[in-house]
């Protein structure tokens, strides 16, 4: 630890133990007399306001992942990086669409997952079972990725030991998640919520400095957008191709505009299928909180947008390219600017706001993954009678299993590949789309067409994701192909394949009069707006009570 | 559980919502369409790219691509802000008392 700012250092270690204070302290926030319930651990209670849940919602969406890896893409490749900032404005109209019919309906049957809507939804454990293990499958490496995130800014800041051993090497690392997975264990839901007031206080002062103060030390917009302009035209002297794209091109190969669109699409429909995402829509205590949050949300986009342009920055700032170039690893690109860029009490402000930013939504996402291993997994299959309180605290436990999985995801794989098992996981995750989104709006899909859908796009996808190559790697090159002379989102092509399978054996499926299952939802189910949870000992509600 | 009353075997009142659920779209085809376009035009208006991937004109030093982008946001925003004002007008009568702003301000 020679080169370590101390500045920055003790800056970052203050903020960090404030956040730690705050996720203990969550436990005693709007406290309930049953804590030991799924709907108090898990959803904390299921009553948070508009306020609450923009901050929930925001630090639920946007993580280290955006703060560092869409950079890093925009930087390595231009203008495609930018469909991140496509897909983050039509993820909300999109959502506005579905997401208020599946928080009443959750909150009339009292679901606490995806899972117990399908289960109740269609009459069928296995497609419960199908979207319990996509969450699950998804969510490990994009916790992972928070971590990455974090090993990001940690090895610009010099924090880390000499040692050639990755458990020494990565102590600190080691230490903030193990931190992290206690105070949620113990808070719960009540502690990501917390502490993103303070994440997104911290990362809304440092991306607005940021985005008037970097500009002046460049010479101006004109300057970076100039130079990127130039920079992306350049052939790369190793790959013989320019460096990348300052618009998406035309042509139907490469960094296209269909390709863009269609990464932006598919990463839409996929977000709020995540079930992370879902658990904070669920917190919330009105249908109206859930709508008025959709138009409130793209403020956190507006962010996004701000910091993709980071990228064009570290291109534009000779100091930091050189860095990264020294480093071999773009997603170091916005740490470095950063730090170039800052004086050093700043930069400590700022990559405490992307530490905290990764440790928010990797607590939300392990909350998430929990709840489904146990409502949809140990409790379907192994113990049907659990009690409320038995649940809670399989949920506790299967919280830690997953973060120290996720952990050693992150500190066994290389990175480079953790980062395109994230873009796996969104390819996997939209595969729940049809029986989900399809779900909420028509019973007229076959649970058993539906599972025959969600197969065939998973071995797709998957079998698509891990053909790609490229000059520098031979698998899982990237998360888009070329499908009929276009280059395409691959979870898009998976997910129509889905979908079509889907109608074609549904049709077969009613011909023949296959057993339907049981829905144990009403239509107006899905518009209702209860102002309370049902009574809070709901033993077997979700799982076909009726 | 209290849907138990909405059950095909359950007494059915002239309030069982189930009976007296009229689907709002239909109720109301004019402010239904109106929703729909404002959403419709709201995601196609930034998939598909082509309508915006140009540099010029640009908009001070921001090339349009990039300017379009950022200025989208805010448009956001009011468009899903005026859905659900339009949405508030395809609640049914017997949802009459689900105003939430009304309910919030009476505790």
């Amino acid at each position: 630890m020679s080169n370590v700012n101390s500045v920055t250092f003790t800056i970052v270690v203050i903020l960090f133990v404030l956040v730690t204070f705050i996720g203990f302290a969550a436990s005693r926030w709007r406290r309930a007399d049953n804590m030991l319930h799924l709907n108090e651990w898990g959803l904390a209670g299921r009553g948070f306001g508009t306020f609450i849940t923009w901050f929930l919602l925001g630090g639920d969406l946007y993580t280290a992942y955006t703060f560092i890896a869409v950079p890093a893409l925009v930087f390595g490749s231009g203008s495609i990086g930018f469909y991140a900032v496509s897909y983050t404005i039509m993820v909300f109209p999109i959502a506005y669409i579905f997401l208020p019919r599946l928080w009443s309906v959750s909150r009339v049957h009292n679901y606490v997952t995806p899972g117990d809507f399908i289960r109740g939804r269609y009459g069928s454990r296995g497609l419960a079972l199908s979207m319990a293990l996509t969450g699950i499958l998804a969510l490990m490496p994009y916790i992972a990725l928070q971590l990455v995130g974090i090993q990001a800014v940690l090895s610009v800041m010099g924090v880390g030991t000499s040692s050639t051993n990755t458990y020494v090497k990565d102590l600190p690392l080691f230490i903030a998640f193990v931190v992290l997975a206690v105070y949620t264990y113990v808070s719960g839901l009540r502690a990501p919520a917390a502490i993103s007031f303070v994440k997104d206080t911290l990362i809304y002062v440092f991306v607005l400095v940021a985005i008037f103060y970097i500009p002046t030390r460049l010479g101006g917009w004109g300057h970076i957008f100039g130079t990127a302009q130039a920079h992306y035209a350049a052939i790369n002297p190793t790959t013989g191709k320019p460096n990348g794209t300052f618009i998406p091109t035309s042509k139907s190969i490469g960094a296209t505009q269909f390709d863009f669109a269609t990464l932006a699409l598919g990463s839409a429909l996929a977000l709020f299928v995540y079930p992370h995402t879902i658990t904070g829509t669920l917190a919330s205590k009105r249908r109206s909180v859930v709508k008025r949050n959709m138009s409130l949300l793209p403020a956190y986009s507006l962010l996004l947008a701000l910091i993709a342009l980071f990228g064009y920055m570290a291109v534009a700032d000779p100091v930091t390219a050189a860095n990264v170039k020294k480093a071999g690893n773009a997603q170091l690109a916005v740490p470095y600017l950063f730090q170039h860029m800052f004086p050093s009490w700043f930069t400590g402000i700022a990559f405490a706001g992307i530490i905290i930013g990764a440790l928010v939504p990797a607590a939300i996402m392990a909350i998430a993954a929990a709840n489904l291993f146990t409502r949809n997994i140990f409790k379907e299959f192994f113990k049907p009678d659990a009690s409320p309180a038995l649940e809670t605290r399989m949920s506790q436990w299967a919280s830690l299993v997953v973060k120290f999985g996720a952990l050693l995801f992150a500190i066994e794989l290389p990175h480079t590949f953790s980062i395109n098992l994230q873009l796996l996981g969104g390819v996997w995750i939209l595969q729940v789309f049809p029986m989900l989104v399809g779900g909420l709006f028509t019973r007229w899909f076959h649970r058993w067409a539906l599972l025959a859908g969600w197969l065939a796009g998973m071995a797709y996808g998957t079998i698509a994701a891990y053909n790609v190559k490229n000059a520098t790697a031979s698998h899982w090159a990237s998360s888009s192909d070329i499908v009929f002379g276009h280059t395409i989102y691959i979870g898009f092509t998976a997910v129509i394949i889905n979908a079509v399978i889907a109608v074609v054996l549904t049709l077969v499926f009613r011909a023949v009069k296959a057993p339907e299952g049981a829905d144990e939802t009403l239509p107006h189910q899905y518009t209702a707006d209860p102002d309370k949870t049902p009574a809070p000992v709901p033993a077997g509600v979700g799982l076909g009570a009726d | 559980m209290t849907e138990t009353a909405a059950s095909p075997s359950g007494p059915r009142g002239s309030q069982d919502p189930s009976i007296t659920y009229r689907n709002p779209v239909a109720a109301h085809p004019i402010t239904s369409t109106a929703i729909a376009l404002l959403l419709l035009v709201t995601i196609g208006g930034t998939l598909i790219v082509p309508i915006y991937a140009r540099i010029t004109p640009k908009i001070g030093d921001f090339p349009f691509f990039y300017f379009y982008l950022l200025a989208y946001m805010p448009a956001v925003g009011v468009a899903l802000w005026l859905v659900s004002l339009l949405q508030r007008r395809l609640e049914p009568p017997t949802a009459g008392s689900s105003d939430d702003s009304v309910r919030e301000a009476a505790r």
